[in-house]
């Protein structure tokens, strides 16, 4: 018997810590079937200790006086038997609390003093085998018999609701609405009930308030009446809302559930009005304020249902995922949402048997997008099937309109989305009957503003959307572009675009700027035989012509034998050496530091040419050169030109000099070209010179230029 | 004797106390085999199976229009008629409270105020200020909410702009693209979830770097992916000469076979990142000509986008590429607009500035919004700082600069659930500190998650052994916007 009771009472004590602990780890506990069946015994189960309970105390009041043996192992076994009893009770409640079906302030309530409960008792067990006094013994045997009756009150609120004990004591159960009750039971008491009952009722008064009753609310608390009729500035209860939160006065007290400002509103407006108990609503005048603060507070309740809920099954997880192709994506709306959206992808790979598919998920279907997908007339039947569906995008389908007519079984149908199709004004009938729908898009459809105006007119409560960016200001067109690359060859075909269908370009070729009548139009693409710069604009009815666009399109030239720097570049921008100046290879004004560009400033830019063994006759020298005024990079200020036979008998053929800019201007790559009288010397010397100052307008006034060269040509 | 055992139970013995100890573990190990998850790995680092929103997400994909640089508040949508009136005069102490400069002004001996040379007035419904170079987002405003009363903490654009983007000045972190591709998944697998598109205005500019678009620590499935500038917006995208598809599916069959081989050997997360990316390159080779095509636009989209968007890297064409990625499912689509850097030159170089982005921001909202776009799409429009209520550098009657300001700045967000044809917050009448409701670049990462469905708090990243958030530390969601 004794090793039996020990057992029992250390599997007791198991209990008691398992049952602390799932407490803390509650979160993260999932319940195996078995035991879910052990929760439900729960009801079973925790009948046990109440009767054993009842048993011990009548014992205890009835039989005082029976032998101490006999009693002392009745009590043991009564009390293992409560105290087991109890501890699976709880455990097994425990296990029930965790399926789900119940929750809220009660449940919680219910768990924590049936754990306690739990406690208790195995501590009487403990009290019971020490053998101490029996008045300690007493008093905890009556503080158990209090929280059992704390947790089986809570239990039955639990099952049976609320108001079970007392309900039928409760006399009126007639709704109240602003007809048939007064403003303060219609709109007041509510707020009180919500947030001030809680403290100031007949059994708590704290500050001596009582709320609960009209009479003791009239008489007040201990600091008055908590009102001043006609004067909520005055008034206590007013002033408490207003108070710092940390505030010992302020009410309801920090932690609380505080008054929405709309509460407070009415509040102060019955006050203001005189704070009357009987009056109705109906009885205010229109337009008086706590008429319409009442009607504000009575109007934003349904707005705090923040989310849709709903209340299909989900789909099957192996359905979605067999659904689920780069081209077509379906998924929950957010986590854990029974709702479904779909998008399809990619017009080209659009399958009408991956539409069909989605019946497996017609209920669970919200929202649906074709976009540009060619779904026809008659493929709407299809969607038709899906029910549940909130909004439909079929902008740029290949629908003419004719099929709207089955979307009719779509009840719930919000927004349809119908830009960029075909239909006309009269298909619109069918969806605009429907009783959800509030937006209606129709841009870029046949349907005029007209059309979409006595529509509106007639369903006021769908907004039909029709907008149009309203500018119809004739604009710029962009420049035409420049589609060869780098340094063109001579047989190479120069070839201009622009970007927009339908536009001429115009363009000349001697540096006069291009007119929208007069000048070339180009046709095709054509060649140059040397450096040409081309002025082009872009024209087309309905638009301004482009600004003008300027192009230098470098053409090779006669290729020299040999060429030799004769003064060395500045260290900072060495480029590749000599070759730089023949690759081919164009360079950017803004990035000066690329190999393509040889940078000279202390030293003029001295270059010796070489044509062997059969010179070519050449007229014209091109040097490529960046214009970069703000970075120091300026037309030189001379170029010189030197032949002869041999590198020691050379002269001056041609000095040349470039026009100075005078402002800063825009970033370019240039060329200079110097025309020379025809000659096919062997030997030809290069000398181009910096503008040693730098002009007065300049940032760098005084200080010497740079001149940076990427390319020579000869022609 | 009994009684003397029986007080001895009270001083608990080491037996007693180990036997009870042990019973009382073995209930506690008893008790967690109720807990599935107790001995398995975390799953911080695997990307979110789920890939969907915490709950009902009231914009489904983000278009952010930044505007790099900072262009000025003053000349744009807050109107601050003081400064006009009090232009040359000193800026008063009590407003400036001390507050640091940038090395580019912290010398000036004064610090004029100037106000704007450009005239405002007020426009739609709503009765939004903005100014005359805006003629075309002046006609939108009431789908607008403009927040007056951006502040961050960085001073210089580099760490402004990183803030702004990845939730902390130093780099490295993800940027929000990245996050919500974490979060949300890609909604079309033939597009990244994450586009980023650059253009450069005609106005003094600032550098954008990839890190601006990085993953940093999060899967690098979640980079933003550059459009180039060029005619070929997806460099290398198309299969070389001479080579067809069915080749190429050969070629990534066998790659893909090869590199799963190397993923089982090393156990490398960044081999099925790239085995993902080799598969969305292909399907990409059929979903962006489809789009990238932007001559296939009707006439009067080039007309209402203007002529520009025909012209590959001009922010035009990026605003009307951005509609079309954006409709096709692209989750988050990133454009940077360079050129709003006016220190000197606000006069030359404002107008440019506007004149490029105007009449295409205006178009590209509109666009969405006769499409039924725009209410699942949330449009964003702004800068990294604002700009100062005083002169930098000389104040002549023609011209001023401003220097930067991280106190209070204007932006604004258009669809997806935030109010519009609304005006939040407010800066004091010298357009300098915020006086009412001011809204921390975190807030505004926060609002913007949760605009997208996601609750800013959850959505974490383990890494170098804490958890990550886009809003780090702080952030609160701004309800004031929603709608």
């Amino acid at each position: 018997m004794n090793s039996t009771s020990r057992v029992v009472s250390n599997i007791i004590f198991c209990i008691q810590i398992l049952l602390l602990f799932l407490l803390l780890v509650e979160d993260s506990i999932s319940l195996p079937p078995f035991l879910q069946l052990a929760g439900r015994m729960h009801p079973l189960v925790l009948h046990i200790p109440i009767g054993v309970g009842v048993f011990l105390v009548s014992l205890q009041l009835f039989a005082p006086k029976a032998s101490a043996a006999d009693r002392g192992t009745v009590v043991r076994m009564g009390l293992l038997l409560t105290s087991a009893s109890a501890s699976v009770a709880a455990l097994f409640g425990f296990f029930l609390s965790l399926q789900g079906e119940y929750g809220g302030d009660a449940l919680q309530q219910h768990k924590i003093s049936g754990v306690i409960l739990s406690w208790l008792c195995y501590f009487l067990v403990v009290l019971d085998s020490l053998e101490v006094k029996r008045v300690w013994f007493l008093s905890l045997g009556a503080g158990v018999i209090g929280v059992l009756v704390l947790a089986g009150h809570t239990g039955s609120i639990l099952t049976h609701g609320e108001n079970f004990l007392f309900g039928p004591m409760d006399k009126s159960s007639v709704v109240l609405t602003a007809e048939n009750a007064s403003v303060f039971q219609y709109a007041v008491a509510p707020i009180f009930e919500k947030k001030c009952y809680s403290c100031h009722n007949e059994s708590k008064a704290k500050g001596k308030l009582v709320m609960t009753d009209i009479d003791r609310f009239k008489a007040g608390g201990e600091h008055g009446k908590p009102w001043v009729e006609g004067k909520p500035q005055q008034s206590r209860m007013i002033k408490a809302f207003y108070l710092p939160l940390d505030h010992d006065e302020h009410m309801p007290p920090d932690g609380k559930p505080q008054l929405t400002l709309i509460e407070i509103e009415v509040l102060k407006s019955w006050i203001k009005s005189g704070a009357d108990f009987d009056k109705k609503l109906g009885e205010f005048p229109d337009g008086d304020t706590l008429k319409l603060r009442v009607a504000e507070l009575v109007s934003k309740e349904p707005v705090q249902e923040i989310e849709k809920i709903y209340t299909f099954e989900a789909a099957s997880d192996d359905d979605l995922e067999k659904m689920n192709t780069p081209f077509l994506s379906v998924s929950a709306l957010y986590l854990n949402s029974p709702a479904l959206q779909a998008d399809f992808y990619v017009r080209k790979e659009f399958d009408i048997k991956s539409l069909q598919q989605l019946k497996a998920i017609a209920n669970q279907l919200v929202v649906l997008s074709l976009s540009k997908m060619p779904v026809s007339d008659n493929d709407l039947t299809i969607i038709a099937s899906f029910k549940n569906l909130e909004v439909l995008n079929l902008n740029f389908t290949s629908i003419q309109g004719e099929g709207l007519r089955s979307l009719e079984a779509l009840a719930h149908l919000k927004s349809l989305s119908l830009s960029g199709t075909k239909v006309s004004a009269r298909h619109l009938a069918p969806v605009l009957g429907l009783p959800e729908l509030k937006q209606l898009y129709v841009w870029s459809t046949d349907i005029t503003a007209s059309q979409r105006d006595s529509l509106a007119g007639k369903h006021p409560d769908v907004s039909i959307l029709l907008t149009q960016f309203d500018d119809n200001s004739m604009l710029r067109l962009s420049k035409p572009m420049l589609v060869n690359e780098g340094v063109i060859k001579p047989d190479d075909q120069i070839v201009f675009r622009h970007p927009m269908p339908g536009v001429t370009i115009r363009y000349t070729t001697d540096g006069s700027v291009p007119d929208s009548v007069n000048s070339l139009a180009y046709e095709h693409p054509f060649k140059f035989t040397k450096t040409t710069v081309v002025k082009a604009k872009g024209c087309k009815d309905g638009w301004f012509c482009s600004d003008m666009a300027e192009f230098t399109c470098f053409v090779r030239g006669k290729q020299p034998d040999e060429l030799i720097l004769l003064t060395q570049p500045d260290p900072q921008y060495p480029g590749e050496g000599v070759q730089s100046l023949t690759d081919g290879r164009k360079g950017v004004a803004d990035v000066l530091k690329e190999p393509s560009w040889l940078g000279y400033r202390k030293n003029p830019f001295v270059v010796g040419v070489e044509f062997q063994p059969q010179p070519p006759e050449i007229k014209e020298i091109v040097i490529s050169y960046a214009r970069n005024i703000g970075g120091y990079s300026l037309p030189p200020k001379e170029v010189e030109v030197w032949g002869g036979e041999s590198e020691i008998s050379l002269k001056l053929i041609k000095k040349f000099t470039p026009q100075q800019p005078t402002e800063n201007g825009a970033l370019k790559v240039d060329m200079i070209s110097v025309t020379i009288p025809p000659s096919t010397h062997k030997y030809y010397k290069l000398v181009v010179r910096q503008v040693p100052r730098l002009p007065e307008w300049h940032d760098g006034k005084g200080e010497r230029s740079w001149v940076f060269i990427d390319e020579l040509f000869f022609y | 004797m009994e009684n003397e055992l029986l007080k001895q139970r009270f001083q608990i013995t080491r037996r007693h106390f180990l036997g009870k100890m042990s019973l009382g573990l073995g209930s506690v190990a008893l008790g967690s085999l109720l807990i599935p998850d107790l001995f398995k790995p975390s799953d911080d680092g695997i990307p979110q199976l789920a890939g969907l929103p915490h709950f009902a997400p009231k914009a489904k994909r983000i278009i952010y229009l930044f505007q790099n640089g900072a262009p000025s508040q003053l000349e744009s949508f807050d109107y601050k008629p003081l400064l006009n009136k009090m232009t040359g005069q000193e800026l008063p102490e009590s407003i400036r409270k001390g507050q640091r400069l940038t090395g580019m002004t912290s010398g000036q001996a004064k610090f004029p105020l100037v106000g704007s040379h450009f005239s405002f007035a007020q426009y739609g419904q709503s009765g939004a200020w903005v100014s005359e170079l805006f003629p075309h987002m002046s006609k939108i405003v009431d789908d607008l909410c403009f927040i007056k009363t951006m502040n961050t903490e960085a001073i210089n654009h580099d760490p402004a702009l990183t803030f702004m983007q990845s939730g902390a000045q130093q780099g490295n972190r993800p940027s929000m693209g990245a996050w919500m591709s974490y979060g949300l998944g890609s909604d079309n697998k033939n597009l990244p979830a994450y586009c980023v598109l650059l253009s450069r205005g005609r106005g003094n500019g600032q550098g954008v770097y990839s890190k601006l678009w990085t993953n940093g620590f999060l899967d690098s499935i979640h980079q933003g992916v550059q459009f180039s500038s060029s005619e070929e917006r997806v460099l290398y995208l198309k299969d070389p000469d001479g080579r067809d598809r069915q080749a190429t599916r050969k070629m990534l069959d066998n790659l893909s076979e090869l590199n799963s081989l190397g993923h089982q050997e090393f156990g490398d997360p960044e081999i099925q990142t790239r085995i993902q990316q080799y598969e969305m390159a292909y399907r990409m080779q059929t979903a962006v000509p489809e789009l990238s095509d932007l001559a296939q636009e009707p006439d009067h989209i080039i007309k209402m986008y203007g002529a520009d968007c025909l012209v590959p890297g001009t922010y035009a064409s990026n605003c009307l590429l951005a509609r079309k990625l954006s409709e096709s499912g692209v989750r988050f689509v990133q454009l940077y607009h360079q050129g709003w850097d006016q220190h000197g030159n606000m006069v030359g170089e404002m107008p440019l500035q506007a004149e490029d982005v105007d009449r295409s921001t205006a178009a590209l909202v509109m666009d969405l919004k006769q499409r039924g776009l725009l209410d699942e799409t949330l449009v964003i429009w702004g800068g990294e700082f604002g700009r100062t209520n005083y002169c930098q550098g000389t104040l002549s009657k023609e011209n001023y600069g401003r220097d930067h300001h991280p106190r209070a700045y204007t932006i604004w967000m258009a669809g997806g659930g935030v109010k519009p044809g609304m005006v939040y917050g407010e800066t004091d009448e010298f357009g300098y500190n915020i006086v009412k409701d001011p809204v921390h670049v975190n807030d505004f990462h926060a609002t913007v998650l949760h605009l997208m469905g996601l609750n800013h708090e959850q959505l974490t990243f383990k890494h170098l052994g804490r958890r990550y958030r886009l809003t780090d530390v702080a952030g609160k969601v701004v309800n004031g916007i929603l709608a």
